[in-house]
Formats: structure tokens, C-alpha cells, sequence
């Protein structure tokens, strides 16, 4: 193989690009790349391991999941930048001594492979989830596939890679050596081309190529204080990125083409969940992975964990955040429905200081927010009410990976069986997330029943502004976004 | 007949390390996968991951009009375009066609622009950047021309077929009941998930190409047509291939000849690899067809007439739609008994992109309209889909619309009374049905559904004989046992079935067969990678090779082949027996007249699947599928579980989700992100079970397996979709858009 990992110097890189260090499959590593190049293409062209796959470099299809401190996550998705000073692990780093591991074995043994060009991602994604589970915490089916929803095969079903899992999970199978490499098909991984003159001027890469077609690769500063973050911002010509997980699909789509990236990562005021004044103050950086395991979210605001698994997969939940998802504002975002029902208020900071914007006045006009471009997003304070119930309710193409077609958050409180402090608010109908406060007004201080939730699917359709486009139909979409408010108001009469 | 034997139900997960392999044994166990090992350690090397020493990057300059004349190619001058290599259609040195059936579709467009995404111009550079930078810099200056992009409204027939049975108008005339429907399925993409990938480097006077491809000799043949070489100076190579499903069967044809093209003239090696949204927006895709019937039944329930059309959308260029066509026609009917049938097919072209091969290859398609008839038709005499099926399923001696008597290996009622069984479906079918007057008040409906497929194997007609395939086992001078074959792994574990076949012929271990690569320079041509013939037809010869190498060795020393190969390698040195398919005996086809034997035999499955609809929504989600098969005799049970399982799923996803919207000839769906295939977590429970009906004319009893099962399970999603709502869906897939509307209307009518 002619790719190596250690120190090395990429083949295309721009001369004097910094250094960066990480560990690979426990092994110290220097990358002489721009900080914005995709840790996969540091991984399959720089360090010439392969193993790790592209299947769509827009982090759907999973082939590119590797582990990164200890969460799978998609290389295509993350910047280099991202991964200086931490810790990779890669397909080619789950053998040890020559020996399959568990997961690996068990691959083998129950028929999870096929054509084998997401079996790299699959057993590195099922790694981090048998890793991640407490000892003794039982393993399902339904867990496991939740697991790997972010890993797409076309060829197996997924039948035998359930199998399988669940097998290494059970403690069933052992690690087996590593049968020997049979001796068929394809040759040894390089082609000779003796008799071609590989001198010519200009050419450079002497390894694999990513498959994806790219530009140029963005350079990328990791300030790792606000102040410096917001000079930087000033100065100009850096975007933001926190999670990558819309920055780099535009990069990829050719819809943005940024000369550079100001990475959030290393600012700890941009993260942690925590209670202040009566409210949950979220972190701009925080993932929607977090928002699932936090016990604080869980007590105060557990719509906001459930709203969260219906984010992406698994690998998009471990690197999207709620900063990101404001910011992107895009009508189908899932915060911000939900983050509208809960009255919740977002906190900007820029040069003119700190302002505390409520989530309703935050979002102007179709992907356009209340943000200055030399503002950056701090935190989200969610206010902690007592009695408050709040219910979130995503309808997609697909159970998990997917965009919603309808959202809708809806948040009340209980007196003497009425509604009162009724939100409702919904994404994907309207040029932006809304908060339907005809409908609001319906419900308020109504008995919740067939009558109510009738009157108020009637004045819905009132208020949304559906649309045709790729995923649906404005008309499914008004219906759809009354029958599953009506549901909502329904079942809250059986609670 | 031969012999039937117990059936096998469902595979038992092998718990660890390799089944023993014992001589003589190795054929109908579930030997691990041999490219196993290093898919699992990240050593498979695919194309994209093969380094190449000094290799430039080719990019596509690809039209974005569907019908088009093209009057230049103009280059921004603000550009340095001597950084780059350019070719269009002037530079090609032979003839400028992707040699296939018919020889319309040129390698680069030359005058007349014929779909969207057509390739155009070819760019290398010595790095990616710059390649984009200069297709960036090219502009297409063109005379917009009336596209045709509906298949009925076309003009041009790419072909048609007829098949009459008996007489059609006189068996509707005499029906009790004409059940009619029109069925509507779109394009399905393959998404493989490995894109599309290619690599050339020029040699002395040739070109080799390495790929991402199931037909390594319908690339050679189209790189000598296209680059005017001698066949000797062509080389190709499959590497480990990521998934194909027919979208590498005909397509990397094209796509090996830019590379060469761009190597040829750089000098170099030059590597194409497609990213996802060009590997969606430029390739095949299953055929888009609209199917109208036309069933007679008598009151008792037995079937009469069948008048059929079928209209496929073939695309602008010929590519393989007229054996998709075909073998969509042949399976049209349905695996039913009818006395009085009449289909008439035709493809036809428009300004869109060229449909392709898609497993199933045409059957998919009919046959889920078939089957949508049968269920409708019970559905109206109020009887179950299963009696139904009971009373008109074919069995051994009945006769087919095009004259053929199913003399062996009929396993329709097997398949039914095996899936109906293990899913317990007229309990299942009984209680819902119970149910169906739902109170609004539950948001979720059960439901249960039953089809039947039947998938001829290998070829249409006289295809194999006509193809002549080779294959060969040799014994190396080195005392190494190698399979030969063109045939190539492209995930369906083709490597392993070949080598437990040849091992159990030799009376060796599976491990002492090795398998030679891919390569037109080293293995004969065995065929393409097709129509589920791998293990059925050239494993045949790859036994009888195997049965003719071990008899001439045994002859030389007097023993066991396994216990005088080695020495026989070291005192005699090499020898080789390759094998040539000579047809079937008895099987005959009159391709003119459409009459007799279209396919050697055929394999049969019975799919059972159950469904949840979300009534405010109209969202499916496909609980679990039962699917009982016959292929013939199981080769080896893991292998065979695993294509079952994921053929279901890729019906499930036909059924359900997988839509391709198409805009004035433009793919609008062109990403993961907009065209979604299922999830782990929408996938069913899928359990799949056989029946092995061998099949005599081959040494091993195999027949196909590979596409059979994409051809049920749609129908059966629809069927319990409908036992949940009470709405019949018509046309693919059952979106919830679809099915919302279809159930406020059945809320409307009842009120
Ligand atoms: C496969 C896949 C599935 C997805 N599924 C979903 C889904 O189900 N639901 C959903 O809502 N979204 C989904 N998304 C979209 C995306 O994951 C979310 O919008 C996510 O929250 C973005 O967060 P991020 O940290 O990755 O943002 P980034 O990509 O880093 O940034 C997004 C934007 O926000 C800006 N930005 C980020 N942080 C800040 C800050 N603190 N201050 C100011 N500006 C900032 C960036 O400059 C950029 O413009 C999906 C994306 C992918 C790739
Ligand atoms: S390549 Fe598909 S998720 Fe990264
Ligand atoms: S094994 Fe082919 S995509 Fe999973």
C-alpha cells in the first residue's frame, strides 16, 4: 500500500498549510492539510486508509462513520480542524493483533456482508453503540436499528447485520483470528503503470483519491475564546461552523463556497446544559446527542430529548447542534418548533454586546434570522415551567434520516381541565417556523375533546401557508398538519 | 420429476468460525463468505480506493436539456486551458457508440442533444480542483428542440412484442366479471452504494481499464468498438465492487470509455469516479412503465381472459429495453393458468434519461400489476387472496401464454402454502378484516397481504445458446486449483458458490479452490452478470469443467484427485478444461413468432407482508415480511437468505418510498438527501424461507435467485394496505401523500 499513516505529507496540499495532530487507530499522527479538508479525505488520500468508504459525502448514507472520542460520527462531515488532538478510530483499527474483533467475527459468521462497501461503517457505528451501552444494559433489535439508521445497505436487509450485533452484544461470538486473505478476485490494492511516464509536471497524488468531487479545501481557525472568536467573525471571511452537518452538505451540494471556516468546537462558553434563573440554558454547541442523554433536559424539558431523536441519525445527532439548527433556520429545522411552543429566547453576543432575542421574533423571513452577520449564537434559555406539558409530533418520508415534511410542537398547561398558555407551533408549512396563534386562541381555555380539536384543525388550515416541493405537497401538508394536531388535542382528553 | 425433497425453512445464524468443510460436502451449506475477511478489516480495495501512481482526474461536461441541438462547445478564454486535456465526439477514433443491442447511443453527443445529463465533453486535469474549475469554464451553445417526455404520447418504438393465448375477446365475453386497472410504477435508482468508478491507463498500444462493474466483456467489447483496438490490446479488470443490481451491468460501459478516451490522450491514467449526485443524475434507472388489465373471472372464481398493455419508458437511447421489455411482457400474466390471454408491450422512447436493467429486469414492474389484479379480483368476489390463489397458480404440465408446458420444477403452490403458513396469514387476514369498520378513534390499522412472483431463469429465448458462455476450472502448474469465469462477485457471494461448486466436483476442500480475478485478459467470457444466471447456468459449467479436470487427472494417476493434484501439477504442469453451454435439451424458442420455451425453467416465491398505517398521516410502515422462494436447489443457505432479504427490502422500498420525481426531463429527486432508500429502522422483519425444487438440466439442480425476490413483495404491501384502509392504491410507490388521499376518500364515501 502506498499511502502511510505517521508523519506525512499529503499529496495535493497547498505549501505551508499548519500541521495538525491526532491520533489514528491509537497511533500519533501528523497532517500537513488546510483545517477545513474532510477528515476523510485525511483519512483515505494523506493517511491511504481506505477502509473507510464515500458513499454520498452528505453525511446520509453512513459508509464514512468512524469514531471520533469515542462517538461515531461521518468523516465526510467533519473538518480536520475538528479532529486535532482527539482520537480516531477507523475500520482498519477494530482488528487487534490479527484478530477479528467480536463485532467483526460476528459479521462474518451470520451473513452481514455483501457486496461489503458499508460493512466498514456499519461495524464501526456498532462499535460505538455496544461501547457506549452501560454493562448489563439489554441490547434490542428496535436499539439497534436505531443505532444503525444512519448506515445505509443496499444489499442485505439488514437482517443478518441486526444478527450480528445483537450476537457480539450477547457476548456470543469471540474474537477469531483473521482467516487468511483468500487468494481470489481483485489485485493488490495498486496498479502497476510501468511504461507511463509519471513525471509530467503537475501531477501530484500518488495515493487514492476521494471519490467526492471538491474544490480547493478551506483553511480553518479554532479561536478558543469568544473574544478572539468575535474579532475573527469582524474581520470577515470566515464562516461559522459548529457541527458541519449543514456547512459541509452546501460544500458538498456547491450551494456555499466558503474560503474558510471559524470552528466553534474549542469554545467551552458555547457549551453545556445547565439550570440558571429558572431556566435551561442550553449551549449554542450543544448536540442533539446531548439534549438526548442529558438528565436536566429530561426533567425540565424532555420534549426537547424527543424532539432531538427524530433529528438525523445517529452520527448527525452526535455533531448537529441547536446553534447550527438556528442559525440554518430552515423551515423543516426541528428545534424550532419546538423551541417556539417552549417560549424560549436566544441569546446572541457581537460586537454591540449581548441581546437576548425571543425564538418568535428570531425568524424574519425563509432562512434569514435575527443574527448580524458579526453575531455569533451563545446559548438558548429555555424557561422551566412547572405543569407545563409539551408534545412534539415529526412527519417524514422515512423513520429516521430524514426531513420533515410537517412538524409540530404544541405546549399547554392544565387547569381545572381547560387549556391554558396554549402554544402551537409548526415547521415545513410556512417560509418559516410559525407559531399559529389564531389556532392558539382556539384552544385557550378550551375542554381538549373531538369538539376542540376540530375547531382548532379548522383554524389551522387558516394559518399555514404550505408548499409544493421535493418531499411533498402543500396539500398533504395542510392536511396532514390538522389531523395530527387534532390527534395531539384528542389524546391529550385521555391522559 | 425429480425427487422433491422436505423444504428448508429459515437459516440458523451460524454462531462463530467457519462451518467445517468437508470434502464432498461443501454444496447446500452455508460456507462463509470468501471476501468476507477483508470487507470486514477495511482491506477490499474498490476502485476508488486503488492508488495509481501519476493519475489525472476525468470529468463529464454533461448537457442540461433534454432534446437539444448542439452547435458548440465554447471555452471561457479567461481560462488556462493548457492545463487541462479536453475531448468531445471529434476525438473519439473509432466509432461513437457504446456498443450494446443497438448501437444508438454515442459516447459524447456530436449534433443532437437527447436527454438530460448527456455527456458531451471529457476534461482531465492532474487534480480535481482544476478539472472542475475548467468544466466551470465550458459552456454548451445549443438550439433548443420539442422534447418528448411521455411514453404514451411518443412516436418511437424502441420494441414491441405480442403474445396471444387462445381468444381474448371471446373469454372477457363470457366472463361473470371484469375486474380493470391501471398501474403506474416510476423510475427506481439503484443506489449502489459504491458510485459509479473507473480507472484507465494506457498501454502499448492498448488500454487497460480498471472498474466498479458486473460485465467486464460488454465494457471490452465496447472500449475496442469505441477506440478503434484490436480486442488482444483491450484489458478490463472489476475490482471489488460496491453493489450493481444491474446499474453496473450496461452503464460502465460508457463510462470506461471516457476514462480511456481522457488516458489515451494524456498519456497517463486517468480515474473517473462519480459522486453521489452525478452517479443519480446520470445513470440508469429502472424502468418507468404504465400497465393496463383487463381480467376476466367466472363467478366460481376461475380465471378466463388476461388482456393486457404494457408501456415501459425506455429513455432516449435502445440500451437493454428490449429484453426488459420482454422478459416484462413474458411475466405479465402472472404465474396463472389462463386459457384466453393477449399482452401487448412496446417501449418507447423519450427525452429522458436511458432506462436499464434493475433487478428483475422488466418483471418487477408487470408483475406487481398482476398480482394488484389478483388481489382485486378476490377483493370482489369476497374470497381470499390465497384460495384465489389456490385455484389459479400454475402447476406441473399446465401451459404458459407463449405455449410452454411447465413440465419440472413448478413450485407456485409451494411457495403460497409455505408463505401462507409461516405468516399465519388467513388468521391474520380474518382478523382484520374483522376490523375493517374502524372507529376514527384508533390512529393506527393493521393490515395483511399476500402475491405470488415467478422469475424465469437465466436468459430469455434462445439468449444462452446464442451467448455461448465459457467457463473453466484449471489446475496451475504451481498445483493451485483456479475457477475461471467471467461472471463477477458483485456482493451476491458469486466467489463462494463457485468455489463450494467446484470443490464438491473435485472432491477437494473449499479452500483449496481459488478463484481467478475478474480479467478479460485472464478469465473466458462466461456472460454477463445478469438476469440470475451466475449460479445456475455457468455454475453448470463450472462443475462439469471441474468434473472433466478431476477425470483427467484421476486418469494420469490412478487416484482420488484429492490426494494426486499436487503431484500431478508438479510431474505433468498445468492443464485447464474450460466448458462451453451447448442449450438446454428440449428447450425450444421461436424468437419470431414469440412461441415456446421462454425461459429453461422458472423459480417462484409467495410474499406475505404486514403493514401499520398511520390513518392521520397515510404513513406505511411495513412491519415484516415473509417471503417463501423456490430457486431450485440452495447452493449455499446464507448466501441465499441474504439475497432473499435483500431483494424484500428493495421491493419494500419500491412499494413504499423510493420515488423519483422527473420535472421536464430532470431527475428532481438527485440526492440521498430527496431520493430515500429504507433505513434499518423501516426496514420489516423479513424471514426467508425455501422451497428446493432442483432443477434437472443442470449438474447441481440451481436455478435463479438473485432477482426473484424484488418481484413480490410490492404487491403484497399494496394488499395490506388496502386490508388496513379499506383504499386500494394503483400506482407505486404508496407515498403517504398517496395514501392519505386514498383513505379521506374512502372517509368521504363512507360517511
Ligand atoms: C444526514 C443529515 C440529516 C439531517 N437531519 C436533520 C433533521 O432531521 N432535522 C433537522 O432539523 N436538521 C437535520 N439536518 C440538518 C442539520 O443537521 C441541522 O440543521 C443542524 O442542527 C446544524 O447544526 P450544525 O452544528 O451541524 O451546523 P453547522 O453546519 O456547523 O452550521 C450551520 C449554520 O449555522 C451557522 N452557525 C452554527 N453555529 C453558530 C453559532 N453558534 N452562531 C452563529 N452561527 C452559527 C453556520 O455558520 C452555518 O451557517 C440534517 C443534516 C444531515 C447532513
Ligand atoms: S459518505 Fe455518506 S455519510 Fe459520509
Ligand atoms: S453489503 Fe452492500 S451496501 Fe451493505
Amino acid at each position: 500500500m502506498s499511502g502511510h499513516a505517521g508523519v506525512h505529507a499529503g499529496g495535493r496540499v497547498a505549501g505551508g498549510a499548519p500541521a495538525t495532530r491526532l491520533s489514528v487507530n491509537g497511533r500519533p499522527v501528523e497532517v500537513r492539510a488546510p483545517g477545513g479538508r474532510r477528515l476523510l479525505d485525511v483519512l483515505r488520500v494523506d493517511l491511504g486508509l481506505t477502509g473507510t468508504k464515500e458513499g454520498c459525502g452528505e453525511g446520509e448514507c453512513g459508509a464514512c462513520a468512524v469514531i471520533l472520542d469515542g462517538r461515531a460520527v461521518n468523516a465526510c462531515l467533519v473538518p480536520l480542524c475538528q479532529a486535532a488532538g482527539r482520537e480516531v478510530l477507523t475500520v482498519e483499527g477494530l482488528a487487534v493483533d490479527g484478530r477479528l474483533d467480536a463485532l467483526q467475527s460476528a459479521m462474518l459468521a451470520a451473513g452481514g456482508v455483501q457486496c461489503g462497501i458499508c460493512t466498514p461503517g456499519l461495524l464501526v457505528t456498532a462499535r460505538a453503540f455496544l461501547d457506549a451501552r452501560a454493562s448489563g444494559q439489554p441490547v434490542t433489535d428496535a436499539g439497534i436499528r436505531e443505532a444503525i439508521a444512519g448506515n445505509l445497505c443496499r444489499c442485505t436487509g439488514y437482517v443478518r447485520v441486526v444478527d450480528a450485533i445483537r450476537l457480539a452484544a450477547d457476548g456470543r461470538t469471540s474474537p477469531m483470528a483473521a482467516p487468511a486473505a483468500t487468494r481470489d478476485g481483485p489485485g493488490p490494492g495498486w496498479v502497476p503503470v510501468g511504461g507511463v511516464d509519471t513525471t509530467i509536471a503537475g501531477a501530484t497524488t500518488d495515493t487514492a483519491e476521494g471519490g467526492a468531487a471538491l474544490d480547493a479545501d478551506p483553511d480553518a481557525v479554532s479561536p478558543s475564546t469568544l473574544d478572539d472568536a468575535l474579532a475573527l467573525l469582524a474581520a470577515g471571511g470566515l464562516r461559522p461552523l459548529a457541527g458541519g452537518t449543514d456547512v459541509l452538505v452546501e460544500r458538498m451540494a456547491r450551494t456555499a463556497t466558503d474560503a474558510g471556516y471559524l470552528d466553534l468546537s474549542r469554545l467551552p462558553d458555547l457549551r453545556g446544559i445547565d439550570l440558571e434563573d429558572g431556566a435551561l440554558v442550553l449551549g449554542a454547541a450543544t448536540t442533539f446527542g446531548e439534549l438526548r442523554r442529558s438528565p436536566l433536559v429530561a426533567d425540565v424539558a424532555p420534549v426537547l430529548a424527543t424532539m432531538a431523536a427524530h433529528v438525523g441519525a445517529a452520527q448527525v445527532q452526535e455533531r448537529a447542534t441547536i446553534g447550527g439548527n438556528i442559525a440554518t433556520a430552515s423551515p423543516a429545522g426541528d428545534s424550532l418548533p419546538v423551541l417556539l411552543a417552549l417560549d424560549a429566547a436566544i441569546v446572541v453576543l457581537g460586537p454591540r454586546g449581548e441581546r437576548t432575542v425571543p425564538a418568535a421574533s428570531f425568524f424574519p423571513a425563509y432562512r434569514r434570522t435575527a443574527l448580524a452577520p458579526d453575531e455569533l449564537i451563545i446559548s438558548v434559555r429555555v424557561p422551566r415551567v412547572d405543569g407545563r406539558t409539551a408534545v412534539f409530533r415529526k412527519v417524514a418520508r422515512r423513520r429516521a434520516q430524514a426531513i420533515s415534511v410537517v412538524s409540530i410542537a404544541v405546549a399547554w398547561q392544565v387547569d381545572e381541565g381547560r387549556w391554558h398558555d396554549v402554544r402551537v407551533a409548526l415547521g415545513a408549512v410556512a417560509p418559516t417556523p410559525i407559531r399559529t396563534r389564531a389556532t392558539e386562541r382556539v384552544l385557550e381555555g378550551g375542554t381538549p375533546g373531538e369538539a376542540l380539536a376540530g375547531r382548532a384543525a379548522d383554524a389551522l388550515a387558516g394559518e399555514i401557508a404550505p408548499i409544493d416541493d421535493v418531499r411533498s405537497t402543500a396539500a398533504y401538508r395542510r392536511a396532514v398538519a390538522g389531523r395530527i394536531l387534532h390527534r395531539i388535542v384528542v389524546d391529550a382528553a385521555r391522559r | 420429476m425429480a425427487a422433491r425433497r422436505a423444504p428448508t425453512v429459515a437459516v440458523p445464524v451460524v454462531e462463530t468460525g467457519s462451518p467445517p468443510t468437508r470434502t464432498g460436502s461443501a454444496v447446500g451449506r452455508p460456507v462463509l463468505r470468501r471476501d468476507g475477511p477483508a470487507k470486514v478489516t477495511g482491506a477490499a480495495r474498490y476502485t476508488d480506493d486503488l492508488a495509481v501512481p501519476g493519475a489525472w482526474h476525468g470529468v463529464t461536461v454533461r448537457s442540461t436539456e433534454p432534446h437539444a441541438r448542439l452547435l458548440g462547445i465554447d471555452r471561457d478564454p479567461a481560462f488556462d486551458w493548457s492545463r487541462v486535456v479536453v475531448v468531445t465526439a471529434a476525438d473519439i477514433p473509432g466509432e461513437n457508440v457504446v456498443a450494446l443491442m443497438a448501437d444508438d447511443q454515442p459516447v459524447l453527443v456530436s449534433d443532437e442533444i437527447s436527454h438530460i445529463a448527456q455527456p458531451v465533453a471529457l476534461i482531465a486535469a492532474p487534480d480535481r480542483a482544476t478539472a472542475e474549475a475548467a468544466r466551470a469554464a465550458i459552456s454548451l451553445r445549443t438550439e433548443a428542440l420539442p422534447p418528448v417526455l411521455d411514453p404514451l404520447a411518443s412516436e418511437r418504438t424502441i420494441a414491441a412484442y405480442e403474445i396471444v393465448r387462445g381468444d381474448v375477446e371471446a373469454g372477457l365475453a363470457d366472463a361473470d366479471l371484469i375486474v380493470e386497472g391501471t398501474y403506474r410504477v416510476g423510475h427506481q435508482e439503484h443506489v449502489y452504494l459504491e458510485p459509479q468508478a473507473m480507472i484507465a491507463i494506457p498501454r502499448p498500444g492498448g488500454v487497460e481499464v480498471h472498474g466498479s462493474l458486473q460485465c467486464p466483456h460488454y465494457v471490452h467489447t465496447a472500449l475496442a468498438r469505441a477506440l478503434a483496438l484490436e480486442p488482444e490490446s483491450v484489458v478490463v479488470v472489476q475490482e471489488e465492487t460496491g453493489g450493481g443490481f444491474g446499474g453496473k451491468e450496461e452503464y460502465p460501459s460508457g463510462l470506461a470509455i471516457h476514462a480511456a478516451l481522457l488516458a489515451l490522450r494524456v498519456g497517463r491514467p486517468v480515474r473517473m469516479v462519480y459522486d453521489r449526485h452525478e452517479d443519480i443524475v446520470a445513470t440508469t434507472k429502472r424502468h418507468p412503465a404504465i400497465i393496463t388489465h383487463r381480467t376476466g373471472v367466472t363467478r366460481a372464481g376461475d380465471l378466463v381472459a388476461q388482456e393486457i398493455e404494457v408501456v415501459m419508458d425506455a429513455g432516449a437511447f435502445t440500451t437493454l429495453s428490449p429484453v426488459v421489455l420482454s422478459r416484462g411482457a413474458l411475466h405479465a400474466g402472472g404465474p396463472y393458468r389462463c386459457r384466453n390471454v393477449r399482452i401487448r408491450a412496446r417501449a418507447m422512447a423519450t427525452n429522458t434519461q436511458p432506462s436499464g436493467a434493475f433487478r428483475g429486469f422488466g418483471a418487477p414492474q408487470t408483475e406487481y400489476a398482476a398480482e394488484m389484479q389478483a388481489n382485486r379480483v378476490a377483493d370482489a368476489l369476497g374470497i381470499s387472496p390465497a384460495t384465489l390463489r389456490r385455484r389459479w397458480a400454475y402447476r406441473q404440465g399446465d401451459e404458459t401464454p407463449t405455449g410452454q408446458v411447465l413440465a419440472t420444477s413448478v413450485a407456485a403452490v409451494d411457495v403460497l402454502e409455505m408463505a401462507v403458513a409461516a405468516s399465519d396469514f388467513e388468521r391474520a387476514c380474518a382478523g382484520t378484516v374483522a376490523s375493517a369498520v374502524r372507529e376514527h378513534a384508533g390512529a393506527r390499522a393493521r393490515g395483511v397481504g399476500l402475491a405470488l412472483g415467478w422469475h424465469g431463469a437465466g436468459f430469455t429465448g434462445s439468449g444462452e445458446s446464442y451467448l455461448a458462455s465459457v467457463a473453466g476450472v484449471e489446475l496451475t502448474a504451481e498445483g493451485e486449483i483456479r475457477v475461471l469465469a467471467g461472471s463477477t462477485e458483485i456482493g451476491q457471494g458469486a466467489r463462494t458458490v463457485f468455489a463450494q461448486l467446484a470443490a464438491d466436483a473435485l472432491g477437494v476442500t473449499v479452500d483449496e479452490v481459488a478463484i481467478a480475478p475478474a480479467d478479460t485478459s485472464v478469465v473466458p467470457n462466461s456472460g454477463p452478470t445478469v438476469a440470475s444466471r451466475s449460479t445456475m447456468v455457468v455454475g453448470g459449467l463450472v462443475v462439469r469443467a471441474a468434473l472433466g479436470l478431476r477425470r483427467e487427472v484421476e486418469a494420469r494417476t490412478g487416484r482420488p484427485f484429492a490426494e494426486g493434484y499436487r503431484e500431478d501439477a508438479r510431474t505433468h504442469g498445468a492443464s485447464r478444461v474450460d466448458e462451453r453451454f451447448a442449450g438446454f435439451p428440449g428447450i425450444t424458442w421461436d424468437a419470431e413468432r414469440y412461441r415456446g420455451d421462454a425461459y429453461p425453467c422458472f423459480s417462484w416465491s409467495g410474499a406475505v407482508a404486514e403493514v401499520d398505517v398511520d390513518l392521520d398521516t397515510g404513513e406505511v410502515h411495513v412491519v415484516s415480511v415473509v417471503q417463501a422462494v423456490d430457486g431450485g436447489r440452495i447452493v449455499n443457505p446464507l448466501l441465499a437468505a441474504g439475497q432473499v432479504e435483500g431483494g424484500t427490502l428493495q421491493a419494500v422500498g419500491y412499494a413504499t418510498i423510493e420515488e423519483m420525481k422527473v420535472d421536464g426531463g430532470r431527475f428532481v429527486n438527485d440526492r440521498l438527501a430527496t431520493y430515500l432508500v429504507p433505513t434499518a429502522l423501516d426496514a420489516p422483519r423479513i424471514r426467508a424461507l425455501f422451497v428446493e425444487e432442483p432443477f434437472a438440466l443442470v449438474p447441481h439442480g440451481a436455478k435463479g435467485l438473485g432477482e426473484l425476490p424484488m418481484d413480490a413483495p410490492a404487491a403484497a404491501v399494496i394488499a395490506a394496505i388496502h386490508d388496513a384502509t379499506g383504499a386500494w392504491i394503483h400506482d407505486l410507490p404508496a407515498t403517504p401523500e398517496r395514501v392519505l388521499a386514498a383513505i379521506l376518500e374512502a372517509e368521504r364515501a363512507a360517511p
